[in-house]
């Protein structure tokens, strides 16, 4: 059994790595709070991402007239405006406060899974 | 690396806000600062426009000020005829910088560096954590 490749660790991985990429972008939706124009944007849910990869085999082009979904699965972006200023700023600090926390207990949470998924083979070698 | 990223951003959001911070102290500290001369222009309030820039290296955007510019409304008057910029008339133009404006604003600004400051907070929360996995 490869241990890195399948499993919890693999799993932790892509999560913090999308964990990572939605921080960087709420935080451009904070630094951008007084642009006019501006509009907030967030990661496509994580578990759509999962699902896609699982479930749906990537569309294949066989023909040079096929179009292809702009970007691959990951780029992916979606629009998360509640409320608008006149300026035509559309970002909502609190609520993009809330989503900075949400994405900061669940990288706590992965990071403390992975540790423990790891302790149980530690144990398992009879190592403290 | 993703979350190195995020701290270039809200810094990058830190700084403009501190730029705009400056140019509120700027407007409040000529409040009262009018011409010399018959005639002369008084201190005319300065705005800042936000843009945000696509940062390609990133692969983000991240904010900047986009330009210092000039507000065009009209001068205030006040009838002050031993002043040495009172016109023939006894009118001394006076700066068109508003105090509660600028309070706004001042406010806003503030708000928003703390929001940038907060996420600063978090991402270095959230790096320090993926730094004691190596323990």
């Amino acid at each position: 059994m490869d241990l890195l490749r399948s499993g919890p660790v693999a799993l932790a991985e892509q999560r913090l790595h999308w964990l990572d990429g939605r921080q960087r972008l709420l935080a451009a939706n904070i630094a951008n709070a007084d642009t006019p124009g501006y509009r907030a944007r967030d990661a496509v849910p994580f578990s759509e991402i999962l699902a896609r990869r699982v479930a749906r085999p990537a569309m294949a082009a066989t023909d040079a007239r096929h179009l292809m979904p702009a970007g691959g699965a990951n780029r992916g972006l979606v629009s998360a405006v509640s409320e608008r200023t006149p300026n035509g700023n559309a970002v909502s600090i609190d609520e993009q406060a809330i989503r900075i926390a949400e994405n900061d207990q669940s990288h706590a949470m992965t990071m403390g899974l992975h540790r423990k998924y790891l302790a149980l083979f530690r144990t398992a070698l009879g190592r403290p | 690396m993703d979350l190195d990223r995020a701290l270039s951003i809200s810094a990058a959001g830190m700084a403009a806000q501190s730029a705009r911070l400056r140019v509120v102290a700027e407007n409040i500290a000529n409040r009262d600062s009018t011409g010399n001369a018959p005639g002369a222009e008084p201190y005319r309030r300065k705005t800042v426009t936000f843009a945000s820039r696509l940062d390609r290296a990133l692969g983000v955007e991240t904010v900047r000020v986009a330009r210092v510019g000039r507000d065009n409304s009209a001068f205030p008057e006040r009838f002050e005829p031993s002043h040495p910029a009172a016109d023939e008339r006894g009118y001394v133009r006076t700066p068109n910088v508003d105090g509660l404006v600028e309070n706004m604003d001042m406010r806003e600004a503030n708000r928003s560096y703390t929001a940038n400051l907060a996420v600063l907070e978090t991402t270095r929360g959230m790096l320090m954590r993926a730094i004691e996995a190596l323990r």
